[in-house]
């Protein structure tokens, strides 16, 4: 039990007047790389803000359990310094807030990334770098103006620069070009080699997929788990899409 | 007779066009130390810059005039390009000769505050520039003490052919603060681009009045406005785009946008855009309120607590300040500033972090 970072329990979610996940089971074990898949609408990224503690969303049953202990009632923050990390599917513009600020700021927060302004400029220098990003965009506005792919990049520096024990990366690679994607996926395996973190990766491209060693494939249809299975359950999907499933999904209605 | 210590600026910090008035927001009234200059000798400023229209109107400019012991004149020659900042004093008159480059310090002194008696401690800045054709102008404004009771300043610019004026306010410092400016973009094709940050909290009051005259043709105005509020604070703004007849082509844009992170502030803003030409734009935008749900969720998903990610919105003022305070004046201003709002162990943390203006550059 040791081992199992993220455990997800019969957990039921949805907004205050729309049922959304239903009785959703997912164990990711510490340094695993899992992957969501799921037709659009399934419920996907709700799982996602749900398990980082989003509070749109109501639980309604069920638990999570992160790193040995029961987070289903801590606030967001607690989560994220606790180790867990959600990138956006669609990252937010905070206006007002330039980017080295932000990051100065989110950095600080944490104690095991302590470091001096000037190690910090070298460090988020580096990781700008091998991101591929110009370091002009620090003195930028928070996602302000920039596009798809650069927010994505950002959501990116923002993982290799927390370094948490598990990442929820929400189509990461969606709206990126073929250099970029490139660029993202070396980012991912950065981060799965500095601080051997946990991975759970929803996407509908298995593109991404190609460099990384998955451990476990998860299929979610219209808010339920309707299929896990090995690494070779993504060609399947690949092949024959979602219909197999979706008729399950029906039928467990 | 007892020499008058306190004198009345009724009214001032105007836009052109007063709308009705049930805002209360047209202008504001303040009592000023008056001291007698008697027996002082005064150097006033070349004749021209009387003709240089300030932000906070003829009243202050007098007031100010009356109160300064001695006029700077500084003239930079045509097609030189001044890289050391040219540092205001309480009255100023910069001549930018064409093509030149110059850059223009703003910064609230409060050494030589006004004081008299019963009078509120006052410090005051009147600056006037004249840009001729071509000539690029940076003017940086930090209004950051808090040891006096008020602060004025009145800035007027005057930009001639192709000039291009660049203007960033940064209004942080507390109690009464009204600062009024103006620019005339009276050649063909000048721009100004104008970026004011500010902070008010506690019982702080700011009064900001921004007004572009777009007279040549072809000019550009991007006036933004951005701030926080906080506590009790009361801010009004009132920024005026004139787009005056004969100014074809011409095309001016202001934005505000204001977090409000109490609810008993108060905020006033009066947008104004005056149009006598068919052939211009004028377009305004605002927004106004708390920080968005989705920011807050965003924020907090990476770490920070709600308080921690309102106070994030006023940092980054701060770090912006910094980022662009040109001279070491400026710089250890806004740290004194961030020191008392953010605390030492931040305010540090930005002193490290001031690297960061080479990372820019680069
Ligand atoms: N805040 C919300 N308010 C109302 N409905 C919501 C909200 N969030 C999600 N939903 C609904 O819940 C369902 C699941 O949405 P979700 O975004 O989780 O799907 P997804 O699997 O991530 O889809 P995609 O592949 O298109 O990203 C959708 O029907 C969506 O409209
Ligand atoms: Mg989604």
């Amino acid at each position: 039990m040791q081992d199992q970072l993220l455990r997800v329990s019969g957990l039921s979610a949805g907004t205050e007047d729309k049922p959304i996940l239903q009785d959703v089971d997912l164990t990711v074990g510490a340094g695993q790389t899992h992957v969501l898949m799921g037709p659009n609408g399934a419920g996907k990224s709700t799982l996602g803000h749900v398990v980082m503690g989003d509070p749109t969303y109501i639980v309604s049953a069920g638990s999570i359990v992160f790193d040995g202990k029961d987070i289903t009632e801590d606030s967001a923050d607690k989560r994220s310094l606790a180790g867990i990390f959600l990138s956006y599917q669609a990252p937010v513009e905070v206006p007002g807030v330039p980017l080295y600020s932000y990051l100065r700021t989110i950095t600080q927060k944490r104690p095991e990334l302590k470091m001096t302004a000037r190690k910090f400029r070298s460090r988020v220098g580096d990781i700008a770098d091998q991101l591929d990003m110009n370091s002009s965009f620090l003195t930028r506005e928070l996602n302000v103006g920039f596009s798809g792919g650069e927010k994505k990049k950002i959501e990116m520096l923002q993982l290799l620069l927390l370094q948490p024990k598990l990442a929820i990366l929400d189509e990461t690679d969606s709206g990126l070009d073929v250099d970029a994607l490139s660029v993202v996926s070396r980012g991912i395996e950065a981060y799965r080699q500095d601080c051997d973190g946990a991975l759970l990766i929803i996407t509908h491209n298995t593109r991404i997929l190609e460099r990384l060693s998955v451990d476990r494939t998860h299929v979610m249809v219209q808010g339920r788990m309707v299929a896990e299975g090995p690494a070779s359950l993504i060609d399947e999907i690949d092949a024959h899409g979602f219909e197999q499933f979706e008729h399950t999904g029906g039928e467990q209605q | 007779m007892m020499p008058e210590h306190t004198i009345a600026l009724e009214r001032v910090n105007t836009p052109p066009a007063q709308t009705w008035n049930y805002l209360r927001a047209n202008d504001i009234s303040l009592m000023v130390p008056s001291r007698s200059r008697k027996g002082d000798v005064y150097f006033a400023l070349p004749r021209l810059f009387g003709g240089v229209e300030c932000g906070m109107g003829p009243q202050v400019t007098t007031w100010i005039e009356s109160q300064s012991t001695d006029a700077q004149y500084v003239e930079v020659p045509a097609g030189q390009i001044r890289t050391e900042p040219i540092v205001a004093s309480m009255d100023t008159g910069v001549m930018v000769r064409a093509g030149a480059t110059a850059t223009i310090v703003v910064c609230q002194d409060t050494k030589d505050a006004i004081s008299q008696e019963s009078a509120p401690l006052t410090s005051a800045s009147l600056v006037r520039i004249i840009a001729e054709r071509n000539a690029h102008v940076r003017v940086f404004e930090f209004v950051t003490a808090t040891d006096v009771n008020q602060h004025v300043e009145s800035v007027g610019i005057v930009a001639g052919k192709d000039a291009h004026i660049e203007v960033r306010q940064f209004f942080l410092g507390t109690q009464t603060s009204a600062a009024g400016l103006v620019c005339a973009l009276d050649g063909n094709r000048s721009r100004l681009d104008l970026t004011c940050r500010y902070l008010a909290r506690d019982t702080d009051t700011l009064d900001i009045n921004h007004v572009v005259r777009q007279r040549g043709r072809l000019t550009r105005s991007e006036v933004h406005e951005s701030g926080v509020l906080d506590g009790k604070a009361k801010k009004s703004l009132r920024a005026t785009i004139d787009l005056i007849h004969g100014s074809s082509g011409s095309e001016g844009t202001e934005l505000e946008t204001v977090l409000m992170l109490s609810d008993d502030v108060t905020n006033k803003t009066m947008p104004v855009i005056l149009c006598d030409e068919d052939d211009v734009a004028g377009n305004h935008g605002a927004s106004i309120g708390t920080v968005a749900p989705e920011q807050i969720q965003y924020l907090r998903d990476r770490g920070l607590t709600h308080e921690e990610a309102e106070q994030l919105y006023v940092r980054a003022l701060f770090d912006e300040a910094l980022i662009c305070a040109p001279n070491s004046a400026a710089r250890d201003a806004v740290l004194r500033r961030a020191t008392e709002v953010l605390g030492a162990t931040v305010a540090n943390d930005l002193i490290e972090g001031l690297g960061l203006s080479s990372l820019e550059e680069g």
